[in-house]
């Protein structure tokens, strides 16, 4: 779990059914009156993450902050954390109320402190959703999932979403892997490199025979290495990164703030604007916790998930 | 982890973001916030993400960077001892982690390699020859890549002393891996065994470290062991390779692992720019007006421009190192216009100049100086003859020659190559400026001051011997007289010597052509006014000074001098290959099928360069079939099936009609579009989601 390359409008992010579509990615709202400021009313506090830039995503969230202060009426003031993990404690300490997080991580707070989901980014695919790919080189033998018994294969992280836990229920879901973990099974040998750049760079090179990572990793190579590698399978589809907030968080001020969101329309120049901001997200689809109803089940096999039965449709609240 | 979150959460401030920068290396992938080691790099390579064509510079560690440009600097021929000793410095600040008396030491060797051949010359001794420089330079890169080793060296034992905590151990691997990159070029060209055996032990040392917890979940604990194991493996190699490196007076100055039993004496090591190089084109791109196109011709109508403007944008024109490095003419003059940004360490001294008679480009015609010239604007060329900044050459023709042949060391090239060259270059046009007359006087449409400017540009001054400026830039004569003068700008190889003189530079199109004069030492038209004010004690006042500076300006503005969108970038240079195409027919007919095969080529290349840049991957689709079509026509071509070529050709130019407007991001892919994505949205996204690995 980590922040994922949602970079690309290259990679095949269209061939694959998602259970997000773009319909349900694209719901504008229109934009509610302005409200006054009332200096005196708590102000909201929203964590921003960053691990690249946080300078330019302190002075990126400026402009954000300003259009929710309009609409809200409250001081909105933003905070810089370099990780996922900041941002949940920041909020289960009361210090935070909105967070920029991924879907592990948003899983894991939504269990451990309870904080909801309010709105998945849609990303270039014009769907609130990502998966993750196993990659190979073109000029290599492998053609199925199969070939890579026996090989060796490199992650990005242990305890990572899109680096580890969805390419490895690729081989989980073809009947390659157990659920569980086992040691030696199937791959000759398993590396976590340190990051999705790290693995790719590890099977463009040949240490390695394949990577599993992000769908977007494929970007991190320069043009001409692109060419030389290919996607043997891809994962199941995973919600995007999302804006969470702290349980306690009025309804009626967690509703305004999805509807101001909402009504971010990018064909709007002054909308654009901001959204550029917001991490270059081409806007928000309302989240639910059914989103993540199918990668809690991933999760849960790995053990960061206690109770994916909180994400399933029958026990899952607004 | 609360007292780390406490240190997360930061007000926009420097100094928490500082702060930031003191957390630990190796945390969980969603904790560690500095597990940065990749941060840096991974912007250089996420950035062609958005524009593919646009090559990031490598992003090293400090000492890396010293280490790698000094190597580079030191196979020139001068050797800039002043930017080698800078870049040492960057080494010894390195060797500061093992002590300063090493620092210090290392220091004193450089020192002591530079003063021998950089001591003064004395009456009636002989200046250094080269053998010297070249010892002096054996010498000091020995030394340097020696005190690399040593850093990497020291790295890893430390790593291997701190296994028992992760963070300490993962900011020790992080930094060896670092310096790792220094020699890893080399050691992947020479010796491939070592090298895949040395990137699987950075792996499995990745992995030996294990994981973080995320919000108590998921740890995986330090395997001690095994980064001991593998950091042993590396040390190994560096200490016989490395350690007491020395370098063979045979081969150019490289980090090769000589001593590797693996080591492949005949493998070719890849041209490579040093650190801090920008090749790339103007991004937005300069405006170019070719006059045939201004007047409503179709360039496809046009074979030999077109076939000119290929061979322009085309480094296979040039030979080695520059076809190697995509180098061609397009990347200096970009659209023909001024490159400011282009820089190569050692080559360049102003962004926007280049070294043209050096040793990196073409041995064989290096002057032994280090004189590098600001690159002209060739706008309006056809204009400004003679041509080359001390305007030694009369025909433009010939110009063209010596860059492919002496300049850029390509092969001879065939006359029609030169001739399509001319026809193009013939074809660029100065900015249309509103505020000239057709006479070069300014219209009421100029600002005051450049008004009053222009009658100072126009007034004789005494201390000019009662010349103007306009008497050598002509207004009337699109601002140049052709002539080649002395102005003192030029440093003479004596004081007597009578090789300062210069040709006349246009004025127009000037404001974008930045830096200025020959040698682009000053940054802005206001620092020209000055110097001439300064070296001819023209005694201007301050008032004055503005108004030249702001005449200047008007003569050398011009309309919409750069594409206001970007993201067109990439969708006409593709549709300029398909301008290139147009030349088929006249190279078959001409039997110059050598010729045929470099357009193809070129015309494949440059695809595959700037598909990545397009808005929808079902355009970048089209654009590899297209540079697929090209691939089957070079084969073709080779094969002698010029009916196939003829085919290839026809449908390479159907396949692009039917998808211009997907290409150039008009009309969007199928009934339900993917969403449309410009290249700086993309960007914005790579801090964001990419950062923490």
């Amino acid at each position: 779990m980590r922040p994922t390359v949602f970079l690309s409008i290259f990679v095949m992010a269209s061939t694959l059914a998602s259970p997000l579509g773009a319909a349900e990615g694209a719901k504008l709202q229109s934009k509610p009156p302005e409200r006054p400021m009332d200096a005196k009313a708590a102000p909201l506090n929203i964590a921003f993450v960053s691990y690249a830039n946080p300078q330019q995503v302190a002075r990126d969230s400026e402009s954000v902050m300003k259009y929710l202060q309009k609409y809200l009426g409250v001081p909105v003031k933003g905070f810089v954390t370099l990780d996922y993990g900041s941002s949940i404690e920041t909020m289960r300490n009361g210090k935070t109320d909105l967070a920029f997080v991924d879907p592990l991580a948003f899983m894991m707070a939504h269990e451990q402190i309870g904080a909801r989901p309010l709105l998945l980014e849609i990303y270039s695919s014009g769907k609130p959703a990502y998966h993750s790919c196993i990659w190979v080189r073109k000029d290599s033998s492998l053609k199925e999932l199969a070939d890579l018994r026996g090989k060796s294969i490199a992650f990005a992280d242990q305890v990572d979403m899109s680096g580890h836990l969805m390419p490895r229920h690729v081989f989980v879901s073809a009947g390659l892997l157990s659920a569980k973990r086992i040691e030696g099974e199937f791959f000759k040998q398993v590396y976590f490199a340190g990051g999705d750049e790290q693995a790719m760079r590890a099977m463009f090179n040949g240490f390695t025979d394949a990577a599993g990572v992000s769908q977007y990793a494929i970007n991190l190579l320069r043009g001409e290495e692109r060419d030389q590698v290919k996607a043997l399978a891809t994962s199941i589809e995973s919600p995007s990164h999302l804006l969470m907030a702290r349980s306690g968080l009025a309804d009626e001020q967690v509703s305004r703030i999805k509807q101001v969101l909402l009504a971010l329309d990018k064909t709007d120049p002054a909308d654009k604007a901001i959204l550029d901001k917001l991490y270059g997200v081409q806007g928000y689809a309302e989240a639910s916790l059914t989103n993540f109803q199918e990668i809690a089940r991933v999760a849960a096999s790995y053990g960061f998930v206690k109770k994916p039965e909180l994400f399933s449709a029958h026990s899952s609240k607004p | 982890m609360k007292a780390e979150s406490q240190k997360s959460l930061s007000r926009f401030t420097d100094q928490t973001l500082a702060r930031h920068a003191a957390l630990p290396v190796r945390a969980h992938p969603s904790q560690r916030g500095l597990w940065c080691c990749g941060i840096a790099l991974f912007l250089a390579l996420a950035a062609p993400l958005a524009r593919a064509h646009v090559v990031p510079p490598e992003q090293f560690h400090p000492v890396v960077e010293g280490y790698r440009r000094l190597t580079f600097l030191l196979n020139l021929n001068p050797v800039l001892w002043d930017e080698v000793k800078a870049d040492a410095d960057r080494v010894a600040t390195g060797l500061e982690m093992i002590s300063k008396q090493r620092a210090d030491a290392y220091r004193a060797a450089i020192s002591n390699a530079i003063a021998k051949p950089t001591a003064p010359v004395k009456d009636g001794e002989e200046a250094p020859g080269p053998e010297m420089r070249r010892e002096a330079a054996r010498a000091l890169f020995e030394v340097s890549t020696r005190a690399l080793a040593e850093l990497l060296a020291v790295e890893l034992e430390r790593l291997k002393a701190s296994t028992n905590d992760r963070n300490v151990a993962g900011q020790h691997l992080d930094l060896s891996r670092k310096l790792w990159a220094g020699f890893e070029h080399e050691v992947k060209a020479t010796d491939q065994p070592m090298f895949k055996e040395i990137g699987l032990c950075w792996l499995k040392m990745a992995t030996a470290l294990g994981s973080a917890p995320l919000l108590g979940q998921g740890e995986a604990s330090v395997d001690a062991k095994t980064l001991q194991e593998e950091a042993d493996e590396i040390l190994a190699y560096v200490k016989e390779c490395y350690a007491a490196f020395h370098a063979p007076a045979s081969r150019a100055l490289a980090p090769v692992p000589l001593a590797s039993k693996t080591f492949d004496p005949r493998a070719a090591i890849p041209a490579k720019l040093p650190p801090g190089s920008n090749i790339n084109k103007q991004r937005p791109r300069p405006r170019q007006i070719l006059n045939l196109v201004a007047r409503g011709v179709d360039e496809t109508e046009t074979p030999l421009v077109a076939f000119g403007d290929m061979t322009f944008d085309s480094s296979l024109i040039f030979g080695e190192p520059a076809r190697s490095l995509g180098l061609s003419c397009n990347n200096c003059h970009n659209k023909s216009i001024t490159n400011p940004q282009f820089k190569i360490p050692g080559l360049t001294r102003h962004a926007g100049g280049l070294d043209v008679s050096s040793t990196f480009f073409a041995p064989h015609a290096n002057n032994g100086v280090f004189d590098p010239l600001d690159t002209p604007d060739l706008r309006g060329i056809r204009f400004t003859a003679p041509y080359g900044r001390n305007g030694r050459f009369a025909s433009l023709r010939d110009f063209i020659r010596n860059v492919i042949v002496n300049e850029f060391n390509g092969p001879e090239p065939d006359p029609i190559v030169v001739d399509a060259m001319l026809a193009y270059m013939m074809e660029f046009d100065f900015l249309p400026n509103p505020m000239l007359n057709k006479d070069g006087t300014l219209n009421t449409q100029a600002p005051e001051a450049a008004r009053r400017g222009e009658k100072l540009f126009n007034k004789p001054f005494a201390q000019m011997n009662g010349m103007s400026c306009a008497t050598c830039h002509v207004p009337s004569s699109h601002f140049v007289d052709h002539q080649r003068h002395d102005i003192g700008s030029v440093q003479g190889a004596e004081d007597d010597s009578q090789d300062r003189a210069l040709d006349t530079p246009t004025l127009l199109s000037a404001k974008f052509t930045q830096p200025y004069f020959h040698d682009g030492s000053l940054a802005t038209l206001q620092g020209v006014v000055l110097w001439f004010d300064k070296n001819y004690n023209l005694k201007l006042g301050k008032n004055q000074v503005a108004d030249l500076t702001a005449y200047l300006e008007a003569v050398g503005d011009g309309k919409e001098a750069y594409e206001e969108d970007p993201d067109v970038a990439a969708p006409a240079e593709v549709e300029e290959q398909n301008f290139f195409m147009a030349s088929w027919e006249f190279i078959r007919d001409k039997g110059k099928f050598d010729l045929a095969d470099l357009l193809f080529r070129t015309v494949a290349q440059e695809l595959r360069n700037e598909k990545w840049g397009l808005r929808y991957p079902e355009a970048t689709e089209v654009v590899e079939q297209l540079a697929q079509l090209s691939d089957a026509a070079i084969a073709a071509n080779k094969a002698g099936q010029v009916d196939v070529v003829n085919a290839k050709v026809a449908e390479y130019r159907q396949l692009y009609a039917e998808n211009k407007a997907l290409i150039d991001g008009a009309s969007a892919p199928g009934p339900k579009p993917t969403v449309q994505v410009s290249p700086q949205d993309q960007l914005r996204l790579v801090d964001y989601l990419l950062g923490g690995k």
